[in-house]
């Protein structure tokens, strides 16, 4: 099939999820109180689960080209343990502050995010010159060392900032409205109009910087542009609804082998798919044990790892 | 002849370690260089020089009588392509979408493919016979067909200059036959410039025009790929002993790597 055609089917079953989702669920007598659910309540939500999940799978789709490693995700390369650092120090610090209309939690996780990946690339070139491989296992090690901090903070808490931090850690689209769209909103966009742009970019680093290089990319001003609009991106994500892992290596992984590696299709496509993923994701978390809830980045996870491993054997049996 | 690249005093450190040191020498135009020497000599890091990749310590380069600094990466790619060592097959690409690729430095982010592209294209796999397999994908070429889509990749961005990194080394001598023959009419029928890297002696003295010799970062030998073949020569080059054979349908002086230890003989 060609990919076109692929594009078109993934966004008109995007465009269906995104319409009947706020439709499900519990039913309420009162017409007026329906009403007040369906738009208030769950319209925003299902919209900022489109943004949000459309963002992570983006970001996960650059970090994979750019390291040429399935693996590598904002998630697997402290990106967003940074944002979440920087997230939970806001939280304990119990500042509350705006700056240019934008909430100091989101400016939070996107400091934190930009000094995670700062370290992960300064470290990496430290070591002679960077391979992707010496990029990756630095990640893991600023993963965990993040991950520790943020057990730190939590630890030094009081118990209300304490919960508030662990229920945000497990990623929750629950108290979602307007307002969090108009702040996600920028972020995405600035990211995704960077990334459709670069997809022809993206292509070539894929095949190899030396390969990318001598066709006239010029690696590095590439890299730190994708590496500035993805925290920008995961930043503000993991600040406003916490990490939710799993969209950013699943998504973009499945795409491909729907509609072939070339970014100039794979991007949208991952876009949509990401989206509506999250929209489905946070459907089921508010369906399966309703009226209570479960955080919806256990069900990415839940849903994401078998459904990986399935693909994963499927495409070895397939290739060989 | 009109020169078309000048390495002048060219040196190369990486993390205190010298990879180049002081080298110096020309290219004309339509000239065959074989960069020969042992591991670790420095050739990948020449090559790496030569594309603008790697930061120089001191020296200068130029194309065309222009300093390579002044261009910029787009610029450099249309003068200079590379082939690198082979793993075209681990690229999970059609092979038609990645030598359309190659002509990245010819576009602007949104500009189509024009009838320039689609002549350049044409004409690298007709040149390199890879018009039957345009629409597989790259994982199901053999090392070969891999190889031969790699230099219609690199042709297709119409350099004066083509660099390869070990062309042949993981083929097998039939494919290693095929893609010799290949180079030699890039450089010869179509007047590429070609400095390739290679291990392969013989090949180097009867396929190239001229031979870089390089031992720890130093140019200690270039000349005339005839007067490659002479036991002082390879012997210091690679500290190995060398015996001399002709080829029995060609001809050729053929060099053989002697059983005997360095101070052994005589």
């Amino acid at each position: 099939m060609k990919p076109v055609k692929i594009l078109i089917i993934i966004a008109l079953t995007a465009l269906c999820i995104l319409f009947v989702s706020p439709y499900l669920g519990l039913t309420v007598e009162d017409p007026a109180i329906a009403h007040h659910i369906l738009t208030q309540l769950r319209l925003p939500r299902v919209l900022f689960a489109f943004i949000a999940g459309a963002g992570l799978a983006l970001c996960g789709m650059v970090f994979q080209a750019m390291f040429h490693n399935p693996l590598a995700t904002p998630f697997t390369l402290g990106v967003a343990s940074g944002a979440s650092l920087g997230a939970a120090i806001y939280v304990y610090l119990g500042f509350s502050f705006t700056l240019l209309g934008l909430d100091g939690g989101v400016l939070a996780a996107f400091l934190g995010a930009l000094i995670a990946i700062s370290f992960v690339y300064s470290i990496s070139r430290y070591q002679n010159g960077f391979s992707p491989e010496t990029l990756l296992l630095t990640g893991v090690a600023i993963s965990f060392f993040f991950s520790s901090l943020i057990l730190f903070t939590q630890y030094l808490s009081n118990l209300t900032d304490s919960f508030q931090i662990l229920r945000w850690l497990m990623g929750s689209l629950t108290t979602v409205g307007y307002q969090d769209i108009l702040q996600l909103l920028p972020f995405v966009s600035i990211c995704v109009a960077a990334i459709l742009w670069l997809t022809r970019e993206l292509n070539l680093l894929m095949a190899g910087d030396d390969i990318a290089l001598s066709r006239g990319v010029s690696v590095q001003k590439i890299r730190y542009s994708l590496f500035f609009v993805t925290s920008l991106c995961v930043g503000a994500i993991v600040a406003l609804c916490g990490p939710i892992g799993f969209i950013g290596m699943m998504v973009p992984h499945i795409c491909r082998l729907l509609i072939g590696s070339d970014h100039r299709w794979l991007a949208p496509a991952s876009l949509l798919f990401g989206g509506s993923f999250l929209i489905i994701c946070d459907t089921i978390s508010r369906l399966i044990i309703a009226p209570a809830e479960i955080p919806v980045g256990v069900i990415t996870t839940l849903l994401g790892g078998p459904f990986f491993l399935w693909l994963l054997i499927k495409s070895r049996s397939k290739g060989t | 002849m009109t020169t078309l690249l000048d390495v002048s005093n060219l040196s190369v450190q990486l993390a205190n370690k010298v990879l180049l040191s002081s080298l110096s020498f020309q290219l004309d135009q339509g000239d065959y260089l074989c960069v020969l020497g042992p591991n670790g000599a420095g050739k990948s890091t020449l090559l790496k020089a030569l594309m603008g990749i790697i930061q120089t310590k001191e020296g200068v380069i130029s194309l065309n009588q222009q300093s390579l600094s002044e261009l910029s990466q787009k610029e450099l790619a249309r003068q200079v392509s590379y082939v690198p060592q082979a793993h075209g097959q681990q690229l999970n690409f059609s092979v038609i979408n990645f030598i359309k690729m190659a002509r990245y430095a010819y576009h602007s982010a949104f500009s189509d493919w024009s009838s320039d592209d689609q002549q350049a294209l044409d004409h690298a796999a007709s040149v390199t016979n890879t018009e039957d397999f345009l629409h597989r994908q790259m994982e199901t070429l053999s090392g070969g067909e891999a190889q031969r889509v790699m230099i219609a990749a690199a042709l297709c961005q119409q350099t004066p200059l083509l660099l390869l990194d070990e062309p042949t080394s993981f083929l097998d001598p039939h494919h290693q036959v095929e893609v010799h023959q290949l180079i030699q009419n890039l450089n010869q029928q179509h007047n590429i410039s070609i400095i390739e890297v290679s291990h392969d002696l013989n090949h180097a003295a009867q396929h190239s025009k001229h031979i870089l010799a390089l031992k720890q970062g130093k140019n200690i030998w270039h000349g005339p790929s005839s007067e490659l073949l002479e036991t002082s020569r390879l012997q210091a080059l690679y500290e190995q002993q060398f015996v001399f054979t002709t080829h029995p349908q060609t001809g050729a002086v053929v060099a053989l790597p002697s059983e005997l230890k360095i101070g052994d003989e005589q």
